[in-house]
């Protein structure tokens, strides 16, 4: 038998009952008024948000590490002017031995990109061309230089604690998932390895593991316990669920009507849709030569990092909620060779990152999703390495960089917020990571303030009841004033 | 992605206001015909308006609604209610308007519509109502009158005569179902009952042999024999214990902050829970100790015996909520008030089922809880958990170190402390270096100048030397940033680090217990904090009890202190109150947790919640009866499970009768034995004893966890009981956290069972499951022979037979007719001989592994190979012999159909055996290697292929090389049916089985030989066994 008629067999076999059971859907209960505290029942069953939505998914890009914001996407001519002399504001160093107070100009030219002219460094020349649809967001500020202490604010909500939720386990958590076949939160790890912090990226902390983010692994198995092991491949494994199927169905005879044991036949059936569905997703090679090229696939730079870019538009076509991919290592943190370095970075990720807002621009996906880009940090307008011109670099700076969004309601084409004239400090329209995360919510038609889960007998928020504002004035359609109370407690 | 969001809010706000706020069942169902304030409105009010309008006294807009005349009378904004006229009532308008309550969670249309009821019929008391009231909500007779707070008798069981019924449990229930209209299923089989009863006592399947001998058993007494031997395994404290660890919400680490630190010696309380439930320790010593031990062991705690030890441990129950003092980061005294908030929540929860914590703010939503009783209770345990004089987990430690291991460890930290000084005058010379070096990019009289400003201290510096510094970051060396100017001094510095430790490591190990002690004269002051704040003291309580438990007017307090001890006694004399014999609320809790692991669900469906928001209690004079007969059968547990699991009720089969169901679909009056799915612990457990592996070693420090490279939490070491693994609230074992182990965030009062896909994933294709099951088919294979007996096989299949591995491995003689063969009776692991040793009394030198082996003397070794297929046989190898002593080896080739096909003599080197050959199926080929007269130096490889052309077969003599495999494969298969069910395989099992395996063995294209494909196909078998329902399910 192969798997189609098997599922169909079992399809046949299941009651409705079972499978409203398995999915946790309004399962009967004959006195919902009884439910106990105690027993919380989680699922994956869509929720209504608290208001209308703009982006029903979201891909961000993080590019760990510190991308050097003055050389990439927010230009300073007066530290191109003031190069190699003495920095008199106060600065704090990660590394002080190599640490120094000269400024470092950028030694990239920028220029003006699309109708909206906004300045981009001819080291993102693709990044450039969809200026714009894009907003830059150029006053990011954490306030802290350490990549996991600054990591863990953008994902979770506090600087350097881990252990919370992270974004997509809020917005899984918040409004359910729209596909049954595939995780609503994933996560595309680069082949080089896990990111700084590891799994902490991804962790759904106190909720259930439920709305934690599913690796999809660089290598075999893509899915943790989702693909048989290669010994069962080819159609082994198939015939083990039919014999499984046999022991299951004989014990039900014996327990006619046991719903609970329809059901978890039922789950089997519904662990072999996902495998064939992830197969699906994952195959990209129903993509046209010319979406492939767009991505940069084929070119050895562009062909890893791109062909993730790709499958993230294949997960949110169909339907995962929340897609956030990484790179091994620290490849934006140039503390030394960042001639060569940053070069690489940028080579590899500009062009994809660029292809994925095109692409889903011209499937008219990019309406409803969110595409975020950025790091957890900048980088610091001195020179690290004494200025020494073969090995120069930049250290740590959380004071301000910068980041960019894309789609699901986010306006293109402007730049929000300002850093210094070094680019060494956020200092117009702050955003902090509570207000990046405020807004993300806000887009996704979830208020901060009442997406609400219980731990320890305390109401918890992603934003952990820090000051967060959404950041009306980057949003298509804004919220009217009164429409968003910041402070509001159920 | 073509979901749209339909907008309406209101079905958010539904899942969440039950989230905040479960509507309980009030008695908005069944409004008597006189709605009085007392009875039907307060506990609307109770619900939703004081909070705001009479629990405190600075009432919002000046509004009291605790009586009818203050509703009259109103607040700011006029009366609140008119009785007769609904429609003119403001507090109708606002409930209308929802402006009031205000937030998410509104008056259900119903009770509002009672609301109006009420006020339209003149807003009528059950009595007059007083002048003046004190503070708070207080208490109503009606309140009062709630089931859970009567006192408890012990009931008469109804009389009912019926032949089935076995005890007075079985009286209670059968008139219950007589009321309606059910009555039990039949009894279950013996041997269903026999493996219901083991996973409930002991959470671990019966071995087979026991499990037939009691089957057999036909002696009257043979069930109550085999339950006693149940509750006499040590096993059944670890069963236990876990149930009664949720309750207390045990960890092995602290949680509250994110680094959530382990607890490294939780588990002396871990461990004391199961030996208390091994030795039938009494229930009331129990929870006295639990509560009180410390206070039962006169200070100083220096030299602590056994018993004193135990006395301590069992305190811990007081130090499992989350604990996060101490840390870094932490707001200390909202950490402090937390700890002891959650741990008045295990207590209260655990022990008096009631949400207690709900009266932290104000008097109890829906209980008659006043704010007061809740700092009672606290105050019953504020002198050993006193925030103002508070010890955090690494100080409060109790050493088990006596005074002789103390003299030792001071002498060794001396040596310790004479190499650390020697490392701090190292690390001076470094950073002077370092220094040193730095400067040298600097020239004079810079260089001077900074030298100058980094040895000045900080507080001294110069404005200009402040600035000098400032600007030349890279001089401000310090010797956490030493290793970024010079690596080898940094390494170097570790190396003393090293030093030290392994001097320290000399000290006799000190192991530690997490106790609660009370210090000695300890009589801190209770506040009751306004709203819970604990920065708001509001008036000094004492210690008591709820006060719901008294009469009117009464309550009694506790001793603040006994006189007679050096601690408080508050603690012992409450616990010895709980313990009484009759306390309506303790008795009542406890029993039907015990009821609850045994049916599934306990007699009050809400074991933590007994009140208003809970459950009804399905049998109240059962659950009355079972609360008294503990306490007066010396408090003995056994003696409970004895009583429950000897009651026909438990005893029914589980199968689901139709009639029954559509009357009770719930089965709470319990027609039937529910089928359960087993916990978490209980499903990896029975998973290492179908696979052999569970280590059945009891006790001690938990097994620690390691994430693997995908972040899945798993323990370092799988084969021990679940029971043992290490709690870390923060990284729950992957394989338990599928199936619904708990994370205890306070404690668990009892567990969820999803059924959802990921759980099936991990059955399908976890590392852990695909291990077992490969570890359960070597069993199979290596013990089926042995424990199947040749009457047990119902048929054989010849073609499984052929499919057999073809390969056996013997010895024998060359004699006129040919050479016997014997086969091999010992394995080693890796070598089939005659024993474990060489020589072999026997067998003397024979030996075959999988490269070759060696002769004796007289014998020769043979590797026989059986053809499946008839086909054109092409055998390639090579025979080496590697020693120029003695005088070699010769290795023959024979068909058992047409005689010698080869042979080959060898001496110090190595000869290529080709032969080929026509065989037929059956027919088999023996290697046959002898001495050649002489033993000495005769070990010889021969790896040999055989490869059939006519069927694209192929086999390796050394990687087909396999242990005991032979067991015939019908036994295999009932064998696995054992481990896994506890039961052999019905014939269409077998023969479904049977077919599977070759439908398995055909399609494997994977495999290079059949036989190896059948291998993998036991394997696969083994895996779907332990991933079914009846695996996963006892009923």
């Amino acid at each position: 038998m192969d798997r189609r008629s098997f599922l169909a067999q079992n399809a046949m076999g299941i009651g409705s009952m079972a499978l409203a059971w398995l999915l946790n859907e309004d399962h009967a209960r004959a006195n919902p008024g009884d439910a106990p505290r105690s027993l919380r029942q989680f699922d994956l069953s869509l929720k209504d948000p608290h208001f209308q939505p703009q982006a029903n998914a979201m891909i961000s890009l993080f590019m760990h590490g510190g991308p050097s914001h003055m050389d990439l996407l927010d230009p300073k001519p007066e530290l191109q002017k003031r190069s190699g002399e003495d920095y008199s504001g106060d600065v704090k160093y990660s590394f002080v031995n190599r640490a120094s107070k000269k400024l470092l100009g950028s030694p990239w030219k920028f220029s003006h990109q699309g109708e909206c002219g906004t300045e981009v460094s001819e080291l993102l020349p693709h990044i450039g061309s969809i200026a714009d649809d894009i907003c830059v967001i150029r006053s990011m500020h954490t306030g802290f230089n350490g990549h996991e202490v600054s990591i863990r604010y953008m994902h979770a909500g506090i600087p350097a604690i881990t252990g919370r939720p992270t974004l997509g386990s809020w917005l899984v958590y918040g409004l359910g998932s729209e596909t049954r076949e595939l995780p609503a939160y994933m996560v595309l790890s680069d082949p080089g390895g896990h990111p700084v912090d590891g799994t902490h990226n991804w962790s759904s902390g106190w909720m259930p593991p439920l709305f934690q983010g599913t690796v999809l692994r660089a290598k075999e198995p893509r899915i943790l316990n989702l693909d048989p092991p290669q010994r069962l491949r080819d159609g082994l494994q198939e015939q083990n669920l039919e014999l499984l199927n046999f022991l299951n169905q004989r014990h039900l005879q014996q327990h006619a009507g046991e719903v609970d044991l329809e059901a978890r036949i039922a789950s089997y059936e519904m662990a072999a849709n996902m495998q064939v569905a992830a197969k699906e997703a994952l195959d990209i090679s129903q993509e046209t030569e010319a979406t492939l090229r767009l991505y940069g696939i084929g070119q050895p730079e562009t062909e890893e990092y791109g062909k993730r870019c790709l499958i993230a538009r294949r997960l949110v076509e169909r339907g995962v909620r929340f897609v956030q991919l990484f790179l091994g290592g620290q490849p934006w943190d140039n503390h030394n060779h960042i001639q060569k370095n940053l070069t690489s970075v940028c080579k590899r990720t500009d062009q994809p990152s660029a292809a994925l807002v095109k692409d889903l621009k011209q499937r008219g996906l990019l309406e409803t999703t969110l595409v975020h880009w950025g790091g957890e940090i900048g980088r610091l307008p001195v020179t690290e390495n004494h200025g020494d011109p073969k090995t120069v670099g930049r250290d740590h700076n959380g004071q301000g960089f910068s980041t960019w969004l894309a789609g699901g309601g986010i306006r293109g084409g402007m730049t929000y917020g300002a850093t210094d004239e070094f680019g060494h400090k956020a200092v117009e329209n702050v955003v902090t990571p509570n207000d990046y995360q405020a807004t993300i919510l806000r887009q996704f038609g979830l208020d901060h303030s009442k997406l609400v889960y219980f731990h320890n007998g305390q109401e918890q928020h992603l934003t952990a009841g820090r000051p967060s504002q959404v950041i009306s004035n980057i949003l298509q359609r804004p919220p009217k004033p009164d429409a968003i109370a910041s402070t509001h407690k159920p | 992605m073509n979901q749209t969001f339909a907008c309406s809010r209101s079905r958010l706000v539904f899942i969440f206001a039950i989230t905040l706020f479960p509507l309980g069942s009030t008695r908005a169902e069944t409004p008597s015909e006189t709605l009085t304030f007392e009875a039907d409105i307060r506990p609307i009010f109770r619900e939703h308006c004081f909070d705001c309008h009479g629990a405190n006294n600075d009432f919002e807009g000046g509004l009291d609604l605790r009586q009818v005349r203050r509703q009259i009378s109103g607040g700011d904004s006029g009366p609140a209610i008119v009785p007769g006229d609904a429609e003119d009532s403001l507090l109708i308008q606002r409930i209308r308007d929802h402006e009031m309550p205000p937030g998410s969670a509104k008056v259900s249309p119903e009770h509002t519509d009672m609301l109006i009821r009420w006020i339209e019929r003149g807003a009528k008391t059950a009595r007059p109502e007083p002048e003046e009231i004190p503070d708070g909500i207080g208490l109503t007779p009606e309140e009062r009158s709630f089931w859970f707070f009567q006192p408890l008798t012990r009931p008469s069981p109804p009389s009912m005569d019926d032949p089935r019924i076995v005890n007075d449990i079985d009286r209670f229930v059968l008139a219950r179902l007589r009321e309606h209209q059910l009555d039990w299923s039949p009894e279950a089989s013996r041997r269903t009952l026999a493996i219901r009863v083991a996973y409930d006592l002991t959470g671990l399947p019966p071995t087979r042999d026991s499990l037939e001998a009691f089957i057999k058993d036909d002696q009257p007494d043979a069930y109550t024999r085999w339950v006693n031997t149940l509750l006499d395994s040590p096993h059944y404290g670890e069963r236990w214990g876990r149930h009664w660890l949720d309750t207390a919400g045990y960890a092995d680490s602290e949680g509250f902050t994110n680094a959530d630190q382990p607890r490294q010696w939780a588990y002396h309380y871990r461990d004391y829970v199961i030996r208390s439930m091994n030795a039938d320790k009494p229930i009331d010593q129990f929870i006295v100790e639990q509560l009180a031990g410390d206070e039962l062991v006169p200070p100083p705690h220096n030299n602590l015996d056994a018993e004193q030890i135990e006395l301590l441990a069992a305190t811990g129950f007081l130090r499992m909520a989350a604990d996060g003092t101490g840390q870094g980061g932490v707001d200390e005294p909202l950490a402090r008030n937390q700890t002891i908030a959650d741990s008045l929540k295990i207590v209260s929860t655990s022990l008096m089922g009631l949400s207690f914590a709900c009266a932290q703010c104000h008097d109890h939503r829906y209980d008659p809880i006043l704010q007061e009783d809740y700092y009672r209770l606290r105050a019953i345990f504020e002198p050993a958990l006193d925030a103002q004089a508070w010890k955090n987990p690494t100080q409060r430690r109790v050493s088990l170190y006596t005074d002789s291991d103390r003299t030792r460890a001071a002498e060794i930290e001396s040596e310790a402390q004479a190499v650390a000084k020697e490392k701090g005058e190292k690390q001076k010379v470094y950073m002077a270096e370092a220094l040193a070096k730095e400067l040298e990019k600097y020239d004079e009289p810079l260089r001077e100048q900074l030298k100058l400003a980094y040895e000045t201290s900080a507080k001294d510096r110069t404005d200009e030397q402040k600035a000098l510094l400032d600007k030349n970051p890279s001089v401000n060396i310090s010797p956490g940033v030493l290793y970024q100017y010079n690596q080898a001094a940094a390494d170097d510095l570790k190396t003393y680090d090293a030093k030290i430790a392994e001097i320290r490591g000399k000290k006799p190990p000190e192991r530690f217990l997490r106790a609660l002690v009370e210090p000695a004269n300890s009589q801190p002051e209770t506040q009751l904090f306004y709203r819970g704040d604990h920065r708001q003291p509001v008036r000094t309580v004492a210690p008591g009890e709820a006060t719901v438990l008294y009469d009117e007017g009464q309550r009694a307090d506790l001793e603040a202190n006994n006189p007679d001890r050096s601690t408080s006694g508050r603690r012992l004399a409450w616990a010895k109150s709980l313990t009484s014999g009759r306390h309506p609320l303790f008795n009542r809790v406890f029993v039907n947790r015990i009821w609850m692991h045994h049916f599934g669900r306990g007699i009050v469906g809400t074991p933590s919640d007994f009140g208003n928001l809970g459950e009804r209690p399905t049998h109240p004079e059962l659950l009355d009866w079972l609360a008294c007969e503990l306490a007066d059968q010396g408090w003995s547990l056994k003696h409970l499970h004895r009583l429950i699991v000897h009651s026909y009720t438990y005893r029914q089969q589980s199968q689901i009768d139709a009639k029954s169901a559509e009357l009770d679909q719930d089965n709470q009056w319990l027609w039937r034995y529910p089928v359960r799915r087993l916990e978490a612990e209980i499903i990896r457990d029975k998973i290492l004893t179908a696979s052999g592996q569970l280590d059945p070693t009891f006790f001690g420090a938990a097994v620690s966890l390691k994430e693997d490279d995908t972040g899945q939490v798993v323990p370092t070491q799988d084969t021990r009981r679940s029971i043992y693994l290490q709690v870390r609230r923060s990284q729950p074992v992957a394989f338990l956290q599928a199936f619904d182990a708990p994370i205890m965030e306070t404690n668990c009062d009892r567990r969820v069972h999803a059924t959802v896909a990921p759980q099936s994933l991990m059955l399908l294709n976890s590392q852990f499951l695909l291990d077992q099951a490969k570890l359960m088919a070597e069993r199979i294979a290596k013990d089926a022979e042995a424990q199947i007996s040749d009457d047990q096989v119902p048929r054989i299949d010849s073609a499984l037979q052929r499919i057999q591995s073809p390969w056996s491995y013997g010895f024998g003689k060359e004699e006129e007719s040919g050479f016997s063969f014997e086969p091999f009776a010992h394995w080693t692991g890796s070598s089939w001989q005659g024993g474990e040793k060489l020589p072999d009394a026997k067998l003397g030198w024979c030996t075959l592994n999988a490269q070759g082996g060696h002769p004796d003397a007289e014998l020769a070794v043979i590797r026989k190979w059986r053809a499946g297929v008839d086909g054109q046989l092409t055998i390639e190898g090579k025979l080496s012999h590697g020693s120029d002593q003695g005088n070699g080896v010769r290795g023959r080739i024979y068909s058992s159909r047409t005689g010698l096909l080869g042979e080959f003599v060898t001496h110090n080197q190595e000869l290529a055996t080709q032969v080929d050959t026509d065989v037929m199926a059956g027919e088999e080929i023996w290697f046959v290697v002898d001495s050649r007269g002489k033993q000495s130096f005769d070990s010889f490889r021969w790896p040999v292929t055989l490869e059939n052309s006519n069927a694209d077969l192929k086999w390796q003599s050394d990687s087909d090389f396999q242990g005991p495999g032979g067991s015939s494969i019908e036994k295999q298969v009932i064998l696995a049916w054992w481990l896994a069910y506890q039961r052999a395989p019905e014939i269409d099992e077998f023969d479904h089985v049977t077919q599977w395996l070759k439908q398995q063995v055909k399609y494997d294209s994977q495999a290079k030989n059949p036989s190896s494909a059948l291998q993998q196909a036991l394997i696969s078998l083994c895996q779907n066994l332990l991933g079914s329902n009846e695996f996963l399910y006892v009923e």
